[in-house]
């Protein structure tokens, strides 16, 4: 065979026939090394190998390795290698020293074999004999890839998520179950991954996407957890469908805005029902008003009779349409509430001073009971307020004799969170049992047998009741027919 | 010498009620049925008080106000917004917006008077009173 042949040969290997310098420097790069590691002729000769083809994190390894060469005169090893394409492989290398007479140097010659495959299918039953069963018995789908990115390792429920028959993703490419448009970036990614492996939890906010057999994309989740063995370092990434969360997600989000938006509407409607209501009572409260006040020209007394009733019923009118708005916007959640520090001894003493000529009135005693020191308790100084003023009048209004007794009290303090105590006990008519029960229910008037028609609009206790709970508080009763009623709020500080 | 009142309301029974009190308090009563009309009638004669409903359709109280604080010649405005709305936080946003004052209704006619004398000098109050007082 002729020298021309020989080199010829050598060019078909289709392993990689690389020599260097004794300082790392390509002086030939055959045909197979190009097929293998991606660059031509031209871009390896001359340029230290160590930058064409070895890992970052292998230089000090590759270079401790060149030097045994040259000092031992040969080296076999496993190593591996990176592509132009920076894709990893793992190689066989048999390297020897070569001395060159004719020029007088040495230079070393390797021959370096692409066994990724091989390594795979090895790694491939070593990983499925120890950790099959482990794998089948997650819900999750599991993939485990080596370096090289080759999945060594997936459990059923990986092969169905991606729609592959058992067996088929061995030996394949990680990348081929990530969208095309994911895959320059993930082979960057794995290259890191492996210079600093770290648990990535799933959930790490990347909107990922996994790709089946079928060419159908779906949204995933997916986790990645180091595992390393004697033989070499794997990625294990357990895989999550999540398209009926993603679902769900949006199912939510479309119904949480359809409930802002009804909310919106019906916060429009009361705002709009308060004011057309309004209106028309503007003409009759104040017509009637006109009247009563002989603007117009004097009365008789049977008009200025009649006219009273409609002025009262007027007024009716408009404490019942304040009163379903108020109801209205506490159950609609809209009442704003301004906590604040509010002196609890001078909101009783104001609501008294308030209430006291009406209780004069009756010829009823309206009696206070304060703490020595002002009780003070962070909460809506005017709901707390519209509360006790509402019981207090009710007391007043269904007694005809005897006494009012308003009590404020510190009831309870732990961790300095105040709960405060007001108790309204009249020696009015009192309440029977049957009625106690729909006591703060909207609307409910009792039987009183009195000959009066019934005062209030029937929902002073439903929106103190609603006030109290919007404090965080509760109202109780507690009464006797023919003997009186005692009402307690309780507020916690809130 | 009795003010001169402007009253900008579209709904006639409200607009009759507020005129009839004020004019039987003996002040002389100019009328606008809308929001447009009640600027031009301000920019003609010059009222010392404007009493203007907020919910007007087409131009509003509160662009009846902001026209006429933008006209130049409409010095001295006096404006008091009437209104049926009555959330808390509407009496804010019109104190904000640049009214002098706020009257809900419905109106209490027995204090009607009193409340919006409280925004003239008492140069401008009526002396007249009808026979029963007001």
């Amino acid at each position: 065979m002729t020298p021309e042949t020989v080199a010829l040969m050598l060019e078909t290997l289709p392993d990689a026939v690389i020599v260097c310098t004794t300082e790392g420097r390509v002086v030939h790069w055959s045909d197979g090394a190009r097929s293998i590691f991606g660059y031509v002729t031209s871009e390896a000769i001359d340029h230290p190998l160590i930058e064409l083809i070895v890992p970052a994190d292998q230089a000090s390894e590759h270079r401790r390795m060149l030097k045994e060469i040259v000092a031992k005169g040969s080296a076999v090893y496993e190593s591996v290698r990176r592509r132009k394409d920076g894709s990893l492989l793992y190689v066989d290398v048999s390297s020897r020293r070569f001395v060159n007479a004719e020029a007088n140097e040495s230079l070393v010659l390797s021959v370096e074999k692409d066994v990724t495959h091989i390594k795979v299918q090895r790694d491939s039953k070593l990983m499925d004999a120890r950790f099959r069963d482990l794998l089948e018995s997650t819900p999750d789908g599991i993939v485990m890839a080596n370096p090289t990115g080759y999945i060594v390792l997936a459990n059923t429920q990986a092969e169905k998520l991606f729609g592959y028959a058992s067996g088929e993703l061995r030996g394949r490419p990680v990348d081929m179950l990530l969208p095309e448009r994911y895959r320059h970036a993930h082979v960057g990614h794995r290259s890191q991954y492996f210079l600093q492996p770290r648990k990535r939890a799933m959930g790490s906010g990347l909107d990922l996407s996994g790709l089946r057999k079928d060419g159908t994309e779906f949204p995933i989740e997916i986790s990645l957890s180091p595992l390393h063995t004697e033989e070499s370092s794997f990625v294990l990434s357990a895989i999550r469908d999540i398209s009926e969360r993603k679902e769900i997600q949006k199912a939510l989000q479309e119904s949480n805005e359809e409930l802002a938006r009804a909310n919106l509407a019906k916060d429009h409607f009361l705002a709009n029902m308060s004011h057309e209501l309004r209106t028309p009572l503007n003409a009759i409260i104040g017509f009637t008003g006109t009247l009563l006040m002989k603007l117009p020209g004097p009365l008789t007394a049977e008009q200025e009779k009649q006219l009273r009733t409609v002025q009262s019923s007027g007024r009716h009118l408009l404490a019942l349409i304040n009163d379903l708005l108020d109801v209205a916007k506490i159950e609609s959640g809209k009442v704003e509430l301004n906590r604040e520090l509010v002196d609890c001894n001078a909101l009783v003493e104001e609501v008294t001073a308030t209430l006291r000529p009406q209780a004069e009135e009756k010829g009823l005693e309206l009696l206070l009971t304060v703490p020595e020191t002002p009780l003070l308790l962070r909460t809506d100084h005017r709901a707390l307020s519209q509360i006790v003023i509402n019981l207090t009048s009710n007391a007043i209004k269904f007694s005809d004799h005897g006494e009012v007794n308003l009590t404020l009290a510190l009831r309870a303090e732990s961790d300095s969170v105040r709960t405060a105590e007001i108790a309204i006990a009249d020696t009015g008519v009192g309440i029977s049992e049957h009625d106690q029960a729909r006591l703060f229910g909207a609307f409910s008037r009792f039987n009183t047998s009195r000959d009066k028609a019934p005062e209030g609009t029937g929902l002073g206790l439903h929106l103190s009741q609603k006030l109290a709970h919007a404090l965080g508080g509760t109202i109780t009763c507690q009464s006797e027919l023919g003997m009186g009623s005692t009402f307690v709020v309780i507020v916690p500080e809130g | 010498m009795p003010a001169n009142v402007l009253i900008i309301e579209d709904n006639s029974a409200n607009l009759e009620l507020v005129a009839y009190l004020l004019e039987s308090a003996g002040y002389v009563v100019l009328v606008a049925t809308n929001g447009v009309d009640g600027v031009a009638v301000f920019q003609r004669e010059m009222p010392d008080l404007v009493l203007c409903d907020l919910q007007m359709p087409r131009l509003d109280g509160y662009g009846v106000l902001e026209q006429l604080r933008a006209d130049p010649t409409c010095r001295d405005l006096r404006i008091i917004a009437l209104t049926a709305f009555s959330m808390r936080g509407d009496e804010d946003r019109v104190l904000t917006a640049g009214f002098d004052g706020y009257l809900s209704k419905p109106i209490d006619p027995e204090k009607f008077i009193a409340q919006i004398e409280a925004f003239l000098p008492a140069d401008l109050h009526s002396r007249h009173r009808s026979p029963t007082g007001l």
